[in-house]
């Protein structure tokens, strides 16, 4: 579904990400875990093709992002760190708006718009202005447009950033409930989220692929047994210039 | 055309849900409605032709006011993200975004033909000469929505985005008044850049495919130039 191949993106003379492979299939979850500024959300601005990559290729499902864009973007439901809203239109009004952006047929807008509503839990606020409601509710109307237009790839930079622990919870399970259907990339620093929420994790580091593995094998494969030793340890030895992939 | 449409339609939500569109509307229709009766009062004439220099004059102060966020505000929220990775092109967000200010700042030199139905009322005003300058201002705020959008597109900051616009506004409305210390080609090209010459045309009654042409041309290249702003990568 999604394949990246030898991608480098250069800000001037810093490399942000440097020769990064994968290739993501039809249906995972995958959870990129890194500290900060560890190039997730580059990648993922790349994916999204926000980011042209300086070298490489991406396919999204099979399609070449740099040749068609558009296309890939349709396929693609994208909540990035901070959620974009517009904080003077109520939820269903910008929700409507970003079906209409995202090419969903106007017949289709209302009943994807209440289908949203409905698996965000925001059916209560659609008339609410935006910068009247809750930080959990703001990160919700961030997913349910990533949603709008049924995509068959969800990448979420950071879901549950700013959230209180009640709010955490409410995402979480919201994220659970979208795993059916489609391929979810997720990033976080939260090692438990990405233990509770992803099958296969991906470690970035200073811009490369330091790990990529499924959670059950990667747990296996160390005696610590524990994802938050095993992470602090590759990012040591990384540090150390030993590398691992 | 629909997302440009949709675009569009956001852009005047969002304008009339902020004190923005209603600060222009009353301060612009407030400083009209004075000199309106001010000239009409002194001149005796039924003719537009001083009003729409104050126009004119009044939309150097106030375009960049209303123009300040339509990228800047983008940036700053973290929207321009969402909107660049809709499968939306760069041309439409630029289209749309430039018809929901152009709808509005017609809405409000539709407010102004009020004068026009005063001017009938009380005496026989050359209608062509009206149109002709209407058609003149309607121009010029265009190519100064154009100007403004263009300069909010280069910065994330509204109020840099509004000082750059004045400057620039200035630099086109102002530049008539260096005519007398240039000579040659340079005086030439200083009366065909400065605003003041083509609209003084208009408000004449006088229709000129140049004067067409330069206001047509600006607004072409000022939303060009404001794709090219945007499609530049480097900023993000």
């Amino acid at each position: 579904m999604i394949t990246t191949q030898h991608v480098y993106k250069y800000f001037g003379t810093q490399a942000a990400l440097q020769d990064v492979s994968f290739d993501i299939n039809p249906g995972e979850i995958v959870g990129f875990l890194g500290p900060n500024g560890a190039g997730k959300t580059t990648l993922m601005r790349v994916l999204t093709t926000y980011l042209p990559a300086s070298r490489g290729k991406v396919f999204i499902a099979g399609i070449d992002i740099d040749r068609e864009p558009l296309k890939v973007c349709s396929k693609i439901g994208y909540l990035s760190e901070t959620p974009p809203l517009y904080y003077h239109l109520t939820v269903a009004e910008y929700l409507l708006f970003a079906a209409q952006l995202k090419d969903v047929p106007a017949r289709d807008q209302r009943r994807r718009l209440e289908t949203v509503l409905a698996q965000c839990q925001l059916e209560n606020v659609r008339s609410t202005l935006i910068q009247h409601l809750s930080r959990g509710f703001k990160q919700r109307v961030g997913i349910a447009q990533a949603l709008i237009h049924d995509p068959t790839v969800l990448i979420l930079d950071e879901p549950t950033n700013g959230l209180d622990p009640v709010q955490i919870l409410q995402v979480r399970h919201l994220i659970q409930s979208l795993r059916e259907k489609r391929t979810v990339i997720l990033s976080t620093h939260i090692l438990s989220e990405i233990e509770q929420l992803a099958q296969r994790i991906l470690i970035i580091e200073s811009g490369r692929i330091i790990a990529d593995d499924r959670l059950d094998l990667l747990l296996s494969r160390y005696p610590q047994r524990n994802l938050e030793s095993i992470f602090l340890s590759l990012v040591a030895q990384r540090a150390e210039g030993n590398e691992y992939v | 055309m629909s997302k440009v449409l949709a675009i569009a339609r956001k852009e005047l939500m969002t304008l009339f849900s902020s004190p923005v569109a209603y600060i222009v509307l009353i301060l612009a229709m407030g400083v009209f409605n004075i000199f309106f009766y001010m000239i009409v009062d002194g001149n005796r004439e039924a003719t537009l032709r001083d009003i729409f220099s104050i126009m004119e004059f009044i939309f150097v102060f106030l375009m960049p006011i209303l123009t300040m966020k339509i990228f800047a505000e983008e940036k700053q929220n973290g929207t321009m993200e969402f909107l660049m990775t809709t499968p939306t092109t760069n041309s439409q967000i630029v289209l749309g975004k430039y018809f929901g200010y152009l709808v509005f700042f017609s809405f409000l030199i539709f407010l102004t033909g009020i004068y026009y139905v005063i001017l009938e009322g009380f005496a026989q005003p050359d209608r062509w000469t009206i149109l002709i300058g209407y058609l003149g201002i309607w121009l010029e705020g265009a190519f100064f929505l154009a100007v403004g959008m263009l300069i909010s597109s280069w910065t994330r900051h509204q109020m840099v985005a509004a000082m750059g616009a004045y400057i620039f506004l200035f630099m086109l409305y102002f530049s008539i008044s260096f005519i007398q210390y240039c000579s040659g080609s340079l005086q030439t090209m200083v009366r065909f850049l400065s605003t003041w010459s083509h609209l003084e045309n208009f408000s004449s009654g006088l229709f000129t495919s140049a004067d067409v042409i330069y206001y047509l041309s600006g607004i072409g290249l000022c939303l060009a130039l404001t794709r090219l702003s945007i499609e530049n990568r480097l900023w993000r």
